[in-house]
């Protein structure tokens, strides 16, 4: 039985017939067309949540709905409010009523007038969200919103915005909410919106109309975004007409593309890869702080839980935390687990927060003694047993449990530190990773829905802010015990500090307050704040100049607050002394010396021969084969 | 005549088929955590928002029978239910978007090291302790023994970073305008180079070390010796009576292998950040995508299963003492 060689061909042609139109469909031809060398690409490591903001969840969402959109209020370089949707804001002499101008002759990116009606839309979606007891999605939006007490909008014409608070507030101005097109969302209910898995969910799919610099075109879940320049933008443009967010699922690739000239922009490098990628030619590497920390925590719960709950009551107790920290060598851990790329942890708002954040004073300050913690332990009442057990208050030895999520890979390096340190005050550490979503559920008090056993001793994770710091103090309220506490902390002055602070609307008065704060956490420490770890980032200078990290200092050029860093950036070489002034006027970014420019561009294009190469190559090896069959069929035959 | 012992075969394949997916049903109930948990870490979100998540997704019902009897009639009907991560898309719609992806490298990838590699390790179990042989076993069992990432890595690190020769990451380069469909597959060719070069050098090894000992033990063989006692030229012998003997254990390594094209793709996806089941894989274990998980793991498992069927018929087609 045999087929002829034309069959064969028949057959493979079929075969990558299939393939080639499987494959085809994702070169939908884009619409117009835009130089290559004019499209930013920005590489991260985070997963896209899609389009819609009130999904977002990680930094990567937030950075997408302030391309697409405004913010009432935005944010400049240094972090300070500036215009955003509106001009201009005043706030009445009680602190309840805001009054916000917005811009004249503004336009949407469909053309349509962007007007103080859509602001008053977005907010009073919030209200109705509110008063109908759901979260818009996945609830970090609204929130904002919620925090400061919003009771009433409205807009008595196109260009006033009048924004009420219960009570008095500093939280509006900040408010982290996106102003969306009224006209585009007004046909969805509350439901559709707000519920990713309602039908007839609205995903607000590509193309998006907004006010921001850049509005989304397209969207290939997992893969990549990419923003078309707004051209009814109200503000500075930038040099980019299009910017892509490319998802890598491998942070080394992401590395090797920057590297290749594929990506000008890379948020979240790995410590070692970004100390490799200093130095190298076009490539500007930036350490900007983190608004965020990574933590120990204690089990703090004050009652016993049937089947769950911390294995000694020590950890509730101020003293033995107090002495614990002095067992952490919180230097130690920047540098062997971050190679340096971060900083000793110290409050529960990071330096990042310049204006708010208060280090701790030297006459309190803690340092690695291990010396002076089997005194403090000693002095709290924690004595060694003969054996060199160290004992609890009801005599019984304490041995702690210790976990992290599988997630945060480098806390298991930390776990090793501590359980020598604390092996050496006499407490053993059985040490151990738990998966994410089971410790979720470990912590859980009983307070919680549904109920939990807050099983564990002490544990480590990592926590990240918004530029104000409320979302930071918040998780140690007790109001928050059945929420976000996972210290189950309980103080009373704090508490009524935590309230007082987003009701006044005096900084210096705020500032007081939340210094006060700041010395209670460190002197109870419910957890212990173990590094700050620095946001690695890197750019390339070949394509894009006129990068400015935000704030100036101590910030990144990317993924900051707003769309400034894109509004800012300049086709390279246009303007010569732009990238050498940056760079020496951040302490945190290293300017790599860069030569002449060019020299490695993406490779596609000058490539073709070589593709068409390696085709003919497959080509004839298949051809070589079905000759070679048909040899043999025929040698068979002949034999 | 030949059906008897092809629906043997087809009827083991469904049976297995319907234990994966129950295995699969079970398997995926028995992992930590739900995805309502990634809300539960949010402050701002009540509990009552949590537990209406919960009844959405259907996991606030009992395990079984209620679970277990919606998800086997689901799955009878091709309903592999919607997908968490991305917004409710039905999983059979995900997985379809990536499925061609991994089939072109995968696809590629094999048909360059089944010609190469069978053809190097013929040549170098013939010609045994020639310089082919040589050179050829010594780089297949270094090929062989390299992990597919540390394979890419290397790759990666040469030609995209280093000699700037090829694109490093993606299918196509994301944003590109292209005038012609030409201009579009040089763009894709350019792209496929360092994957399928990654996936076929791993292969090549395999298959050749294994074609190698396989064309050796044949060459001991009585009928090799009635044909050299024939007359009959030495490359004749190799290609028409040692090869095709050879072949069958090759075959069945092969068809095995196609089974594992997607569970393979996982880690050389993920170092070209390539659009296929494998970084999708990744993608919905790191978002706890049980419906898109449990999709790529039955779509995995039947493969698998399909290959194997596939070896079973081709074997029977080659070697008629296994179809008796």
């Amino acid at each position: 039985m045999r087929r002829s060689l034309r069959a064969r061909m028949v057959r493979a042609l079929a075969v990558a017939g299939l393939i080639t139109a499987l494959v085809l469909p994702a070169a939908s031809p884009a619409s117009g067309q835009v130089a290559d060398d004019l499209i930013l690409r920005v590489g991260t490591d985070q997963e896209f949540s899609g389009l819609n903001p009130w999904q977002s969840i990680y930094v990567l969402d937030y950075e997408v709905f302030t391309l697409n959109y405004d913010l009432l209020v935005g944010y400049d370089e240094n972090l300070g409010f500036t215009e955003g949707f509106a001009t201009s804001w005043e706030t009445s002499d009680d602190g309840k009523t805001t009054t916000f101008k917005i811009r004249p002759d503004m336009q949407w990116s469909d053309g349509q007038p962007a007007t103080a009606e859509d602001a008053r839309y977005t907010y009073q979606l919030v209200l109705d969200a509110i008063a109908a007891e759901v979260t818009l999605g996945s609830g970090y939006i609204d929130g904002y919103l919620s925090s400061a007490n919003l009771s009433a909008v409205s807009a008595p014409d196109p260009e006033t915005l009048v924004v009420e608070t219960s009570t008095p507030t500093s939280l509006l101005l900040p408010a982290y909410v996106p102003i969306l097109p009224k006209h585009v969302w007004e046909s969805h209910t509350l439901e559709q919106i707000a519920n990713a898995e309602a039908d007839d969910f609205f995903p607000n799919d590509p193309p998006v109309v907004g006010t921001g610099p850049y509005t989304a075109v397209e969207f290939q879940a997992g893969q990549f975004m990419r923003f078309a320049r707004n051209p009814n933008y109200w503000g500075e443009q930038g040099a980019a007409e299009e910017v892509i967010i490319q998802h890598f699922e491998s942070n080394e690739t992401m590395v090797q593309a920057l590297r290749n000239g594929e990506i000008d922009y890379a948020r979240g490098i790995g410590a070692d890869a970004f100390d490799a990628l200093e130095g190298q030619e076009d490539i500007v590497t930036v350490e900007g702080f983190a608004n965020g920390y990574s933590y120990l925590t204690f089990n703090g719960y004050s009652k016993p839980i049937e089947g769950g709950g911390a294995s000694t009551t020590a950890l509730a107790d101020p003293a033995f935390r107090d002495a614990m920290g002095w067992a952490v060598d919180l230097p130690l851990l920047v540098d062997r687990v971050l190679a340096g790329h971060g900083t000793p942890g110290t409050s529960l708002i990071p330096p990042f927060h310049s204006n708010w954040y208060v280090p701790p004073a030297a006459d309190v300050q803690r340092s690695f003694n291990l010396q002076t913690a089997d005194e403090k332990l000693v002095a709290a009442g924690y004595v060694k047993d003969a054996s060199g057990q160290r004992l609890d208050k009801e005599g019984e030895p304490i041995a702690l449990r210790m976990t992290w999520p599988a997630s945060e890979s480098e806390l298991a390096t930390v776990a090793q530190f501590i359980t020598e340190w604390w092996g050496e005050l006499g407490i053993p550490v059985e040490a151990g990773v738990t998966e994410d979503d089971t410790l979720l559920v470990d912590l859980a008090p009983p307070e919680y829905d549904p109920p939990g056993k807050a099983d564990f001793d002490v544990y480590m994770w990592g926590w990240v802010g918004d530029v104000d710091p409320t979302s930071l103090l918040q998780p140690f309220t007790t109001d928050e015990i059945g929420g976000s506490s996972d210290t189950f902390y309980s103080n009373p002055r704090f508490d009524e500090l935590f309230t007082l602070q987003g009701q006044t609307t005096d900084e210096a008065e705020r500032k007081a307050m939340l210094q006060e704060m700041q010395e209670i956490f460190y002197r109870d420490l419910p957890n212990i704040p173990l590094y700050y770890d620095s946001e690695l980032h890197a750019y390339r200078t070949d394509r894009f100049g006129g990068w400015q990290s935000q704030p100036p200092d101590t910030g990144t050029p990317l993924f900051g607050f707003g769309p400034i860093g894109y509004t800012k950036l300049t086709v390279a070489g246009s303007t010569p002394s732009e990238a050498p002034s940056a760079g020496a006027a951040s302490p945190g970014v290293t300017a790599a010396p860069s030569a002449a420019p060019g020299g490695s561009e993406t490779p596609t294009a000058d490539n073709t021969t070589l593709i068409l190469g390696v085709g003919a190559l497959i080509l004839v090896l298949l051809a070589g084969g079905l000759v070679l069959m048909r040899r043999r069929g025929a040698e068979t035959e002949e034999e | 005549m030949a059906s008897r012992y092809l629906w043997r075969r087809v009827g083991q394949a469904v049976t297995t088929i319907l234990m994966i997916v129950l295995v699969n049903f079970l398997l995926f109930r028995a992992m930590p955590g739900s995805p309502d948990r990634i809300l539960a870490r949010n402050p701002n979100v009540s509990p009552a928002a949590i537990e209406q998540t919960r009844a959405r997704w259907g996991i606030d019902k009992p395990l079984v029978p209620d679970q277990l009897v919606a998800y086997l009639a689901a799955t009878i009907q091709g309903d592999l239910g919607l997908s968490f991560a991305s917004r409710g898309e039905p999983v059979t719609e995900v997985i379809a978007g990536r499925l061609g992806p991994t089939l072109l490298l995968f696809g590629l990838g094999e048909v360059i090291a089944i010609f190469v590699g069978l053809g190097l390790g013929a040549y170098a179990g013939w010609r045994r302790g020639g310089p082919v042989d040589l050179v050829g076993n010594g780089v297949s069992l270094v090929l062989y023994s390299m992990p597919y990432f540390l394979l890419g890595m290397i790759l990666l690190l040469i030609f995209a970073s280093t000699l700037h020769w090829f694109p490093s990451f993606g299918m196509t380069t994301p944003g590109k305008t292209y005038d012609s469909v030409f201009e579009y597959l040089a763009d894709l060719g350019a792209h496929l180079v360092l994957p399928v070069a990654t996936v076929a050098l791993g292969l090549i090894g395999q298959y050749s070390i294994l074609m190698r000992s396989s064309i050796l033990e044949t060459l001991g063989d009585d009928y090799i010796t009635t044909a050299r006692a024939k007359g009959i030229r030495s490359g004749r012998i190799l290609r028409s009576h040692a090869v095709p003997n050879a072949l069958l254990p090759a075959v069945s390594l092969i068809a095995i292998n196609l089974g594992y094209v997607v569970a393979g793709a996982i880690t050389v996806e993920v170092v070209f950040n390539w659009p296929g089941l494998g970084t999708l894989t990744v993608e919905a274990l790191a978002a706890r995508d049980y419906p898109v998980l449990q999709g790529v793991f039955l779509v995995l498992s039947i493969s698998v299963v399909l290959a194997n069927l596939l070896a079973d018929m081709i074997y029977g087609r080659l070697d008629p003492r296994v179809r008796a």
